[in-house]
């Protein structure tokens, strides 16, 4: 290329030179901005522009994948969700179900106001953004979330006050959208009115129903005789007493399974019961530090998944394994019968990878709690502590201290936790500088 | 208008009027624009919309037929009399050497006198070959003989392992988890929200309140190599295949088909389920054959026979 630069150009085109450089830059010509602005702003424009697709459940492929269902399979249950539960914009309450249709039809459909200003739509307008329109906790922002939202789908929530293997009542739900959960993403919604709260608490025992009615179709196809020839009976025996009953069951029996929590004594000497809840944490009757660490900060353990992520690396192990398994095939020895096997699964292995890839979340560890910052998620009165140890945390690796630790040791242990963000290892004064308003 | 620009780019100038290259330019910042607007670290794959016509007809059809009040009795051949099922499981390849496990906390106690944890999945005996720990259960029966028992099922740990990799436990039967060690252990039954601590030297008793599909893996939070498996039925007939391969199942009923679910963990079967190569037991491949029993009969399937293809590693 030419050399272009001023002095050569003297030499090479004098005649422009002069003018071209001494004249001030012009600005570029108006056709030029109207042909950039073409180029740069119809693509989108175009990308956005149209009328919004009608929100619809999303199938829990996941698991479709892990049952390994045809996609007639796949048809069949979301024509049967369809029916049990209908749309999100026109959510079907079955009496069976025990929910209440007026609060979820004031939480369902698109964000509108009635004639009367009344505002529809709540968790479209509040929760799907993280959650997803079919609360599995994959939204659109779930992915920027840590800890990610929650999946609603398997029925299993952590901050509760019924025993581990009970749901939550509604009340710790309302407690949950109330207070939020410190230390996570999930906001406090406490200047929402009393029936709007009822109203998307109502929605989300929903869709949690219909999760786990969703799970148990799909696992209930490994069940099935021959004789069915891959197809669940579509009757009411099967359908709403063998799979959703025991499901809503579950959630209307939550009352009667909350903890039941002894009074902490009012005249509790605070300070012998901190150093008892110290040595029982540092004891091997309860064991925290295995887990907590020997500081309380959390750093015990640290390779640990809680139920939503396990599932998704126990998937990820299953498929390399199988596409190991499969590169490892002498398939030249097989006969046609084996080589369709083979072949298919081949092809259900790679469906699994592009499902694990795009419609689950990349997995996370879960670290346990970090007690020297006084931040705790399920709520920081003791009586939520108590639960917390009592029952452990349904989902997380946290076990039960239930029946291992007697009530007032859960008590000491708790007061010992909450002292821990203030806990000084000293002599105040002497190990500790005084603070400078102190000094005289 | 031509637009002057530095004279080092009247080239460029000519460049970009010409049509050639802004057809190209316009082509690449729409791809672009696209990619970035469009992709993902992988798009979502798309599940299947419901059937809308088939949905609202499946509500109507159920909401009919609770006013009509259906359900057909089953009509299943019932006979008389209970039946003894038992064999032997045997493993036709080489097992590799079993790998030791990652031993990294609690090591006073789980590394005492350097002694080594190993992984126990795949467990032949060294003189019959016999394959342990395989889970042969009834997927349904018509009637039981026996009580649920009421005596508990000891599950162990010692030495920061379960004494017992597979074991198997009747709905509503007690099972004793004890604690052997000198150490705090938690243990984790998956599938049943039994996640409890166990403090040294102590048990807690676990009542399993539903059956599970196939067996479930059970875990300690704080040392977590340790892994064993458990499976409730409801029935109760079910038996682990003992460290020589052999199992039985009694007072089973008889005179009426019954199907059996096999399952190992190291199997390349779906989910773990064992196939084994005996047609006349219609085996098919979920892991299940069927058989019929005579009554007072007491049936030997013999040496069946696991080929080294049928478990993975």
């Amino acid at each position: 290329m030419a050399d272009l630069t001023k002095a050569n150009m003297r030499q090479t085109h004098p005649e422009q030179t002069e003018a071209a450089f001494d004249r001030p830059s012009q600005p570029l010509g108006c056709r030029w901005v109207v042909r950039l602005a073409v180029i740069f702003l119809v693509p989108l424009a175009g990308a956005g522009c149209g009328p919004t697709p009608e929100a619809s459940f999303r199938l829990n492929l996941f698991e479709a994948s892990a049952q390994r269902l045809k996609p007639s399979q796949e048809q069949q249950v979301a024509t049967i969700l369809a029916a049990l539960f209908g749309t999100p914009d026109a959510p079907v309450v079955l009496p069976e179900t025990g929910l209440d249709e007026a609060k979820l039809l004031l939480a369902a459909g698109p964000v509108r106001s009635d004639i009367v200003g009344r505002k529809n739509g709540l968790y479209r307008e509040h929760c799907a953004h993280c959650h997803g329109v079919t609360g599995d906790g994959m939204g659109p922002t779930a992915a920027f979330l840590n800890p990610y939202p929650r999946d609603y789908r398997p029925g299993v929530f952590k901050f509760k006050s019924t025993e581990r293997a009970d749901k939550p009542t509604h009340e710790d739900l309302v407690l949950v959208l109330r207070n939020g959960l410190a230390g996570s993403s999930m906001p406090s919604f406490d200047l929402l009115s009393q029936a709007k709260i009822d109203a998307l608490a109502e929605y989300v025992k929903y869709l949690s129903i219909r999760g786990e009615v969703e799970l148990s179709l799909m696992r209930a196809y490994f069940e099935l005789d021959d004789e069915d020839q891959g197809r669940l009976p579509e009757t009411r025996e099967f359908l709403i007493e063998e799979i959703l009953l025991p499901v809503a069951e579950s959630w209307q029996s939550a009352p009667d399974a909350v903890i039941d929590v002894p009074e902490m004594p009012a005249d509790l000497d605070m300070v012998a019961s901190i150093a008892k809840g110290k040595e029982l944490f540092y004891g091997n009757k309860a064991n925290c530090v295995k887990c907590h660490g020997v500081t309380g900060l959390g750093d015990g353990q640290a390779n640990d998944y809680d139920d939503w992520n396990k599932v998704v690396v126990q998937a990820q192990k299953t498929v390399s394994g199988g596409v190991e398994q499969a590169a490892k095939a002498s398939t030249w020895e097989m006969d046609s019968e084996e080589l369709a096997e083979h072949e298919a699964d081949l092809v259900w292995l790679e469906r699994f990878g592009k499902v694990l890839d795009g419609n689950a979340l990349r997995p996370r560890m879960i670290r346990p709690r970090n007690l020297r910052q006084g931040i705790y998620r399920g709520g920081m009165r003791p009586l939520d502590l108590y639960y917390r140890i009592h029952a452990g945390i349904n989902g997380a690796p946290m076990p039960a201290a239930k029946g291992t630790v007697a009530p007032e040791d859960i008590w000491h242990i708790v007061n010992y936790v909450r002292s821990l963000p203030y806990d000084f290892n000293g002599t105040l004064g002497v190990d500790r500088p005084m603070a400078a308003r102190d000094r005289l | 208008m031509r637009c002057r620009l530095v004279p080092g780019l009247i080239y460029m100038e000519e460049l970009m009027t010409s049509n050639l290259f802004r057809s190209c330019l316009g082509a690449t910042v729409c791809a672009v624009l696209a990619a970035s607007v469009g992709c993902g670290a992988g798009s979502p794959v798309e599940g299947p919309k419901a059937d809308v016509a088939a949905a609202t007809a499946l509500r109507a059809s159920l909401a009919e037929s609770s006013a009509a009040g259906g359900g057909e009795a089953e009509e299943q051949s019932q006979g008389t009399g209970w039946a003894t099922l038992k064999g032997s499981f045997t493993f036709l390849g080489t097992p590799a050497a079993p790998k030791a496990l990652v031993v990294d906390k609690d090591t006073e106690v789980c590394s005492k006198d350097g002694m080594k944890l190993y992984d126990q999945s795949l467990m032949v005996d060294g003189s019959t070959k016999g394959l342990a720990n395989v889970v042969v259960f009834l997927r349904k029966s018509s009637r039981v003989k026996a009580e649920v028992p009421q005596e508990k099922l000891l599950f162990d740990q010692k030495n920061c392992e379960f004494m017992t990799p597979v074991f198997a436990a009747r709905v509503g039967q007690p099972v004793s988890v004890k604690n052997s060690d000198p150490i705090g252990h938690n243990t984790n039954i998956s599938g049943t929200s039994f996640n409890q601590l166990i403090p040294a030297g102590d048990s807690t008793v676990f009542t399993p309140g539903r059956e599970t599909g196939l067996p479930v893996s059970v875990t300690c939070n704080i040392h977590p190599w340790m892994k064993a498996y458990a499976v409730f039925r409801e029935d109760g007939y079910v038996a682990v295949s003992a460290a020589d391969g052999s199992f039985t199942i009694p007072d089973l009923p008889a005179g009426e088909p019954l199907e059996f679910q096999v399952w190992h963990e190291r199997s390349t079967g779906r989910s773990g389920a064992l196939s084994l190569d005996r047609p006349e037991l219609k085996w098919n491949a979920k892991g299940r054959f069927k058989i019929t029993l005579k009554e007072n009969e007491v049936r030997d399937l013999g040496a069946l026979e696991v080929p080294a293809d049928a478990i993975s590693g």
